[in-house]
């Protein structure tokens, strides 16, 4: 299965990303948006840092997740190759109502994500993504498969 | 539904108030309170899009909102708020909105003249370009030359250009010539994340990527010769122009507070059209704490820019061995385009304080008005409008029609027509930088795609753009810029 497709928006940059799993949706959207920075085959899995987020909303959770990798990498330089989800609250075997907003429930994902520091010198450098935004945002599971649409901000 | 559909449907529903102008009557979209103003003529109309028309309309339905949500000839869709819009609200019924003021808070605009003629420099173009592109810092990934301890941090973002000259990047004197002195009162250094922090330590004086450079020019064409003349710009003379905000400091604010709003939306029952919108009310603490962090950020992208033109003058020093005193190296003026202030203005003959976001717009007041510094005082405040690389750049003047319709306000730049993968489509197989090479413009940048995303057919024609404001009269032509040299991210 195509993991994420490039989103032509005039300004900006977004990513269409896929998943037979919710997780896997947010997995590939992170990777979708890594690969709008470098050329991920240029990236090594030299270490692994932990990653925990939360929010009240599906929605926030997944802008609140990839404004944590981008946080990591404009910081610190870390661009990541592997995710692994270890924990998501809720686990979704039907599709959120109402996308998922309010209602107090809590949304939660803890994952390991293992790569390595960007160095402008070795590894490719694309576009500085600078924020993950709620515009145009899309989160819906079509018939089997998760389907995610993001925006960033450049 | 296609835009150019969706645009001709949308502007049969418009009104054409006047060859500048177009009115979003009430009524375009559910519970607007107050009009649209969509500043355009007949030609840049056509480029309208049909999602940032709905977000003029949008902006009009937030609680508080004064005479009309603007938008500026170079208005393109954004988040929440269009680029290019203006927006006050009351301090009593209305809001605060980060979307108003865009993630890089306080992105912005300064210019440098300099005592050299374009012949002088053009035989050393590309050893300037080289220079300037080694001392500054830009690009994916690029560190700045400054580490900033906490303690330094926080003193920065509470003195902004100020906490600059301290530490020795550039003069005393540069400060008056800086919108707001280059410092904003009221920024809050308590109200900072650990992540704000973490992200603005090792960028300060950093030039950053997408569409922030830094312009070696010259000047080819005077519109106002004795505004030019006390501006010090002379034909055929060379100027810097830098164009770059917070950088992932002012990022990380507007996210935290993004998080912030999205809570005060439900807890103050705000209705929203959009997400983006969210806001709190100007008197809830959710609002007063966004604001002085906020104008942390715009603290912080003027001692960017500080810093950055400090480099700019010491390059040109090292390539032509004389001081920058000796090459005239003067700040004209530094303009912030995206920003929320707290600003006096007439309305219905009353003189009252409003909170106006200005979101790809630059204020633009006229001759006498107190915030100006004395030496333009009597010319009105230079408006700086850069265009794309290969283009020109405009100096322009605020002026009383400004204050009048606008808010004291006007245009920020050219805006995009094409999307990033659009230009990198199209320039596929061409060599961007011999293209410009050709035309006379050397530039240099970090990033093998910056230079197709961002090269001219990419953006509207600025001389549009400008010609618009300049014919609406909400600020007045000065002189014509042209590049010769440019760094970009």
């Amino acid at each position: 299965m195509e993991r994420f497709q490039l989103l032509d928006i005039s300004g900006d940059a977004g990513i269409r990303a896929f998943g037979k799993s919710i997780e896997e949706a947010f997995i590939n959207a992170s990777l979708g948006m890594y690969s709008l920075i470098t050329n991920l085959d240029e990236i090594e899995k030299k270490n692994t840092i932990n990653v925990m987020t939360e929010s009240d909303s599906l929605e926030g959770l997944l802008v609140s997740w990839l404004n944590e990798l981008i946080f990591h990498f404009d910081a610190y330089g870390f661009i990541g190759k592997k995710i692994i989800i270890n924990e998501f609250t809720p686990s979704f075997t039907l599709p959120p109502r109402g996308g998922g907003r309010g209602g107090g429930e809590a949304y939660k994902v803890k994952a390991s994500v293992s790569g390595e520091d960007f160095d402008p010198e070795r590894h490719e450098s694309k576009l500085l993504i600078k924020a993950a935004t709620y515009h145009m945002l899309r989160i819906e599971k079509i018939d089997d498969k998760w389907e995610i649409n993001v925006i960033f901000d450049i | 539904m296609i835009n150019k559909e969706r645009v001709i449907m949308a502007l049969e529903n418009l009104r054409r108030i006047d060859e500048t102008k177009i009115e979003v009557p009430i009524g375009y979209k559910q519970g607007m309170r107050v009009n649209g103003i969509i500043y355009v003529d007949q030609l840049l109309e056509k480029e309208l899009e049909a999602q940032s028309i709905d977000q003029v309309a949008n902006v009009a339905t937030l609680p508080g909102i004064i005479k009309s949500s603007m938008a500026m000839p170079d208005v393109h869709t954004g988040y929440g708020f269009a680029i290019g819009g203006v927006a006050a609200f009351d301090l009593k019924e209305g809001i605060v909105s980060p979307g108003g003021v865009g993630y890089d808070i306080n992105c912005g605009v300064r210019l440098l003249r300099t005592n050299l003629k374009k012949e002088e420099v053009l035989p050393k173009i590309k050893d300037i370009v080289n220079v300037l592109y080694t001392e500054i810092p830009s690009g994916v990934g690029s560190k700045g030359r400054i580490r900033l301890g906490p303690e330094d941090e926080r003193k920065l973002l509470i003195k902004g250009a100020r906490w600059a000259v301290e530490n020795g990047y550039g003069e005393a004197e540069d400060l008056e010539k800086i919108e707001s002195g280059g410092c904003i009162d009221g920024a809050d250094p308590s109200l900072i994340s650990n992540k704000a922090y973490e992200r603005g330590r090792a960028q300060q004086g950093t030039l950053g990527s997408g569409n922030h450079f830094l312009e070696v020019q010259y000047i080819d064409e005077i519109y106002d010769e004795r505004a030019a003349n006390s501006l010090g710009l002379f034909k055929d003379h060379v100027t810097v122009m830098i164009h770059t905000g917070s950088r992932g400091f002012g990022h990380q604010v507007c996210t935290d507070f993004l998080e912030v709003m999205e809570r005060a939306v439900n807890k103050y029952k705000i209705n929203l059209p959009d997400r983006e919108l969210a806001c709190a009310p100007y008197e809830s603490p959710e609002a007063q704490d966004y604001l002085s962090a906020m104008r942390a950020a715009a603290n912080y992208a003027w001692s960017n820019r500080q810093c950055i033109m400090h480099w700019a003058r010491e390059s040109f020093m090292k390539v032509f061995g004389v001081s920058p005193k000796k090459l005239g190296m003067t700040l004209i003026y530094d303009v912030a385009h995206n920003i929320a202030k707290i600003e006096e203005h007439e309305v219905n003959g009353k003189k009252k304080k409003f909170i106006v976001h200005r979101k790809g717009a630059t204020r633009a007041f006229p001759p006498g008005h107190p915030e100006l510094p004395g030496i333009y005082r009597h010319l009105g405040q230079p408006v700086l409008i850069p265009g794309d690389m290969g283009r020109a750049s405009f100096v322009l003047l605020g002026t009383e029609k400004a204050m009048k319709e606008t808010f004291g306000s006007t245009c920020h730049g050219a805006g995009r027509v094409m999307s990033r993968h659009q230009a990198i489509k199209r320039a596929r197989g061409r060599a961007i930088w011999r293209e410009m090479e050709d035309k006379g413009i050397i530039v240099k940048s970090a990033g093998r795609g910056t230079l197709a995303e961002e090269m001219s057919e990419a953006y509207k024609d600025i001389s549009n753009v400008v010609d618009v404001v300049h014919k609406a009269g909400i600020s007045e032509k000065v002189a014509r810029l042209r590049p010769m040299g440019v760094i970009k991210g």
